[in-house]
C-alpha cells in the first residue's frame, strides 16, 4: 500500500513536471511573441536577434518535454484520463515548438524590415500579436486547469485575427498598386502577418486538444465553431 | 462511559459476593446436614435399642405403639427376611427384607443404617435396623424408619437465608459500586471536560481538589499542568499576532511556496502590488500564476544552486511593476519539507525616478544645444564673409543675440531649480498685500497680451487677508503663470486672475484661461522638468519648459500648493494656495 502510494505520487509529479515544462515553453514562445513585435514597432533590431537565438531553449524544451512523455507512456501505460493528458501534452508541445519557429521566421522579416523606412504605422499588427498571445496564455491556462470552457473561448478568438489578417493584405495590396516601390516592404509585413496568422492557429489548435482532453470530442476540423454547450456535451467518465 | 467503570466494580463486588456465599453454603449446608442425620439416626437407634430390649413376639404385637411414641415407621422382620409385623399396610406385600442394605449391615455388624429414597414413601428415609437375638442367635430383625423431612426442609430453610442474604449482597454491592464508581469518576470526567475545553481552544478553569489521594495529586497536576500550558499559549498567540502583524502590513510581497513549489501564503502587500492583474494566485505554481520568465527563470536558479537568489523582474502586461526579488528558504523546517519565501520590493518609483533623472541630463543638454548650434551656425557664416554685408550681419547678430538669451533664460531658470531643490534659495519672508504684486505683474504681462488682443482682467479684492510671501519670488510665481496662460491662449482670448480666501488660514490664487487646455492624462505631468504637452509649440513660444516646474518649488518654499485643472480646448485653471501671515 505504502510502496503503492509512493510510486503514484512519483507519477502525479511526473505529470506534473510535464505540465509545468509546458508552461515554460509557453512564456518562452509568449515572451518571443513580444519581443519580435517589439522590435518591429521600436525598430530595435537586437531584440529579434534575440529572437532567433532564443528559439534553441525552446527546441530544447520540445526534445524534452516529448521526451518525458515517451517514457511516461512506456513506463506507465497510463489509460483514459492521463492517456489524454499525455497525448494532449504532445500535441501541445509541438504547437509550441513550430509557434516558436514562427516567431523566428517573423524575427528574420523583422531584421530585413527595420534595414527599410518604414512603410507604414503598425496598428493591426500588435493587436494580432497580443491577441495570438493570449490565445496561447489561455489554451495553456486551459489546459493546466482542465477548462474546457475557457477552451472553447479561446477558439472562438481565431476569427478575430483571421479577419485582421485580411485586412491587413487588403490594406497591403493598396499600398502596392500605388507604389511599386512599396512591394518589398509590403511583402514582407505580409509575411509577418501570415505567421501571426499561422501561430493563432497553433494556439486554436491547442484549445482543440484541450477540448478532446476534457470532454473526449474531437473538434479539431469543425469549423466554425461549436455550439455552446459541447463541454457540456459528454464529459468522458474516467 | 460512566457506566463501564460502575460494571466493572458492580462486578468485581457480585463476583466475591458469589464466591463467598457459594463456599458458605456449600459447606455450611453439607455440616448441617450430616449433623441432622446423625441426630436423628441416633434418636431411631436409641428408640431401637429400648425396643430390641423386649422379645421378638411382645415387639411384634406393639409396633403400632412403638410406632406412636418413636415418630418412626417399624418394621419387623424374621430371620428369614419376610416381614412380620409392619406399621405401614402397604409396605407387608412387599418380598423379603433380607438384601436391603441396613438388614445386611446389622446381621454382620449388629446394627445398621441406611439413607436411601423409599419408593413407597415418596421420600428420603433414614433406616436403623437392630438383630433381635434370643438364646445367642438371631430370630429377626427390628428397623426404624423415618423420613428425612426435617432434614430436607432444615435444608431449604438454610438455603433460603442464604438466597436473601445474596439479594441484600446484590443490592448493597450495587449502591456501593455506583456510588464508588461515581465517586472514583467525577473528578475524572471533570478532568476530561476540563481536556476537552482545553483542546477546543476555550478558556478552562481549574478543577476542584476533592481529595489527596493519587486522583488528588493528578488533578493537582493537571491544574499546573494547564496553568502552564495556557500561559505559553498565550505568549505564543502574541509572538505569532507580532509576526502576522509584521507579515501582512510589510508593504513588500511576500510569498511562500510549499515543498511543491506552489503559492501557500501570500500578504497584503503581495496583494496590492499585484492589484488584480493575476486573480487568485493561492495554489498555483509561480510559473501557473505569473507566467514570467525572469520569475521562472530566478526560481529554477535558486533551485539549482541553493542559495538565496537576489533579481530584478517585471510584473504585469501594462503598468508593469518594477520588483526587486529575493528567493530565500524559510528556515525552521525539516529539509524535505523546506519552504520558499518570495519578497517582492516594488522599485517601480525609483526606476520612474532614475528615468527622470536621466531624461532631465538628455533634456537639459538638448536645450542648450540647439540654441548653441544656432549661434555657432550664425557665427561661422559671418567668419566666412557674410560679415562684409552690413545689413546681413545686423540680422545675424540680432538672431545669435536672440538665441544667446535664449541660453541665458535657460541657464537662470536651471540655477533657480536647482537652488530651489537644493534648498540654498533665500526667501525674506513677509506680510504681503497681495493686490499691490498682482498689479505690477499685471503691468508686465499687458504688453505681450495686448498683442494678442487678449483681454486681461483682475478681481483681486482690497480687503484680502496679507499673506506670508517673499515679494520677488512672488512676483516671479505670478509672472511665470500668468505668462504661461497668455502663451497658450488663442487671439481675442480672456485671461482671469481672481483671489480670495479660503478656509481661514489661506488665500487662493486663480488664474483662469480660455486657452488650448492639456490633455486630462498629462496634467499630472505638469511641472516635471521639460515636460512639455506640444514640444513644438512651447519651444516656438520661448517657452524653456522650466516655468511651472520653477512655480511648483517656489510655492512649495511658502508652504502654499498648486492646483491645475484643465479641459481641452477650453482653457486651463491654475490655482495657487498661499497661507495667511
Amino acid at each position: 500500500m505504502d510502496e503503492r502510494k509512493r510510486i503514484s505520487t512519483h507519477y502525479e509529479k511526473e505529470l506534473q513536471d510535464i505540465k509545468q515544462n509546458l508552461l515554460y515553453s509557453g512564456a518562452l514562445t509568449e515572451k518571443a511573441i513580444e519581443n519580435v513585435v517589439a522590435s518591429l514597432l521600436d525598430r530595435k533590431s537586437d531584440l529579434a536577434r534575440q529572437v532567433i537565438d532564443g528559439d534553441k531553449e525552446i527546441d530544447k524544451l520540445d526534445t524534452e518535454i516529448e521526451e518525458q512523455c515517451i517514457r511516461l507512456l512506456a513506463l506507465r501505460q497510463p489509460i483514459a484520463r492521463d492517456l489524454r493528458f499525455i497525448t494532449t501534452a504532445i500535441k501541445i508541445n509541438g504547437h509550441l515548438e513550430r509557434i516558436g519557429d514562427m516567431a523566428v521566421n517573423i524575427a528574420e522579416k523583422v531584421l530585413d524590415l527595420n534595414e527599410q523606412p518604414q512603410l507604414k504605422p503598425y496598428i493591426d499588427l500588435p493587436r494580432m500579436a497580443e491577441i495570438a498571445r493570449e490565445m496561447i496564455r489561455g489554451s495553456l491556462d486551459a489546459f493546466v486547469s482542465e477548462n474546457c470552457e475557457l477552451a472553447n473561448r479561446i477558439r472562438r478568438m481565431d476569427s478575430t485575427i483571421d479577419s485582421l489578417n485580411e485586412q491587413i493584405f487588403r490594406e497591403l495590396l493598396t499600398f502596392m498598386i500605388e507604389d511599386t516601390r512599396t512591394v518589398h516592404r509590403a511583402l514582407l509585413i505580409m509575411q509577418v502577418s501570415k505567421n501571426l496568422e499561422r501561430i493563432a492557429d497553433h494556439a486554436k489548435g491547442m484549445a482543440d486538444m484541450v477540448v478532446y482532453m476534457v470532454t473526449g470530442i474531437n473538434v479539431r476540423h469543425q469549423w466554425p465553431g461549436d455550439p455552446d454547450d459541447i463541454c457540456e456535451a459528454k464529459r468522458v467518465e474516467d | 462511559m460512566k457506566g463501564r467503570l460502575f460494571f466493572k466494580i458492580f462486578g468485581t463486588y457480585l463476583a466475591i459476593a458469589v464466591l463467598a456465599i457459594g463456599i458458605v453454603g456449600f459447606l455450611a449446608g453439607n455440616q448441617i446436614r450430616v449433623k441432622l442425620e446423625a441426630q436423628v439416626e441416633n434418636e431411631l437407634m436409641a428408640y431401637a435399642r429400648i425396643v430390641d430390649l423386649y422379645p421378638m413376639k411382645e415387639i411384634q404385637a406393639r409396633v403400632g405403639e412403638i410406632a406412636r411414641i418413636a415418630h418412626a415407621r417399624v418394621t419387623v422382620i424374621d430371620r428369614d427376611g419376610r416381614i412380620v409385623a409392619e406399621t405401614d399396610r402397604d409396605a407387608s406385600m412387599l418380598g423379603s427384607h433380607l438384601e436391603r442394605p441396613e438388614i445386611q449391615e446389622a446381621r454382620v455388624r449388629g446394627r445398621g443404617t441406611a439413607t436411601r429414597y423409599s419408593q413407597t414413601q415418596r421420600e428420603e428415609m433414614m433406616y436403623v435396623a437392630l438383630p433381635i437375638p434370643k438364646d445367642q442367635e438371631i430370630v429377626g430383625y427390628i428397623r426404624l424408619a423415618r423420613p428425612l423431612v426435617e432434614v430436607r426442609k432444615s435444608i431449604e430453610e438454610f438455603t433460603g437465608i442464604l438466597l436473601r442474604s445474596f439479594l441484600i449482597l446484590l443490592i448493597s454491592s450495587a449502591v456501593v459500586a455506583f456510588l464508588f464508581s461515581r465517586k472514583l469518576t467525577s473528578p475524572i470526567r471533570d478532568m476530561e471536560q476540563l481536556t476537552e475545553k482545553l483542546r477546543k481552544g476555550e478558556q478552562p478553569g481549574s478543577l476542584m481538589i476533592r481529595s489527596s489521594d493519587e486522583i488528588g495529586m493528578l488533578a493537582q497536576n493537571i491544574n499546573y499542568m494547564m496553568e502552564e500550558l495556557q500561559r505559553r499559549i498565550a505568549a505564543l498567540q502574541e509572538e505569532k499576532a507580532k509576526v502576522e502583524a509584521a507579515f501582512s502590513s510589510a508593504l513588500d510581497g511576500v510569498l511562500i511556496l510549499n515543498r511543491d513549489g506552489r503559492i501557500e501564503t501570500r500578504n497584503q502587500g503581495m496583494g496590492s502590488i499585484l492589484g488584480d492583474r493575476y486573480g487568485d494566485i493561492m495554489g498555483k505554481t509561480p510559473l501557473e500564476a505569473f507566467r514570467n520568465l525572469d520569475l521562472q527563470r530566478a526560481l529554477d536558479r535558486y533551485g539549482r544552486d541553493h542559495r538565496p537568489v537576489t533579481q530584478e523582474i517585471e510584473l504585469g502586461e501594462e503598468e508593469r511593476a518594477v520588483l526587486d526579488l529575493s528567493i530565500t528558504p524559510v528556515k525552521g523546517y525539516a529539509d524535505a519539507e523546506e519552504k520558499t519565501m518570495l519578497v517582492f520590493h516594488d522599485v517601480t518609483h525609483l526606476k520612474k525616478l532614475e528615468r527622470m533623472r536621466v531624461d532631465f541630463v538628455a533634456n537639459v543638454t538638448h536645450e542648450i544645444k540647439t540654441p548653441l548650434t544656432a549661434i555657432l551656425g550664425f557665427v561661422e557664416t559671418l567668419q566666412e564673409g557674410a560679415i562684409e554685408d552690413r545689413e546681413t550681419a545686423k540680422k545675424f547678430l540680432s538672431t545669435i543675440a536672440r538665441h544667446a538669451e535664449r541660453l541665458n533664460r535657460l541657464v537662470e531658470d536651471l540655477l533657480t531649480i536647482s537652488n530651489a531643490e537644493l534648498g540654498e534659495m533665500h526667501f525674506s519672508f513677509e506680510s504681503v498685500a497681495l493686490s499691490g504684486i498682482a498689479q505690477s505683474v499685471l503691468q508686465m504681462i499687458q504688453r505681450k497680451a495686448g498683442e494678442k488682443k487678449i483681454k486681461l482682467t483682475s478681481a483681486i479684492p482690497e480687503d484680502l487677508p496679507l499673506i506670508r510671501a517673499d515679494r520677488d519670488r512672488l512676483s516671479q510665481i505670478l509672472i511665470n503663470v500668468l505668462d504661461n496662460a497668455v502663451k497658450f491662449t488663442p487671439e481675442g482670448g480672456q485671461v482671469t486672475i481672481t483671489a480670495s480666501p479660503e478656509a481661514a488660514s489661506e488665500v487662493v490664487v486663480r488664474i483662469v484661461d480660455t486657452g488650448i487646455g492639456v490633455p486630462h492624462d498629462e496634467i499630472s505631468r505638469l511641472g516635471e522638468r521639460f515636460y512639455r504637452v506640444d514640444k513644438t509649440r512651447s519651444r516656438e513660444l520661448g517657452g524653456t519648459g522650466l516655468g511651472l516646474s520653477i512655480v511648483k518649488h517656489l510655492v512649495a518654499a511658502h508652504k502654499g500648493r498648486v492646483e491645475i485643472e484643465s479641459r481641452l480646448g477650453r482653457g486651463t485653471t491654475v490655482s495657487l494656495y498661499f497661507p495667511i501671515s
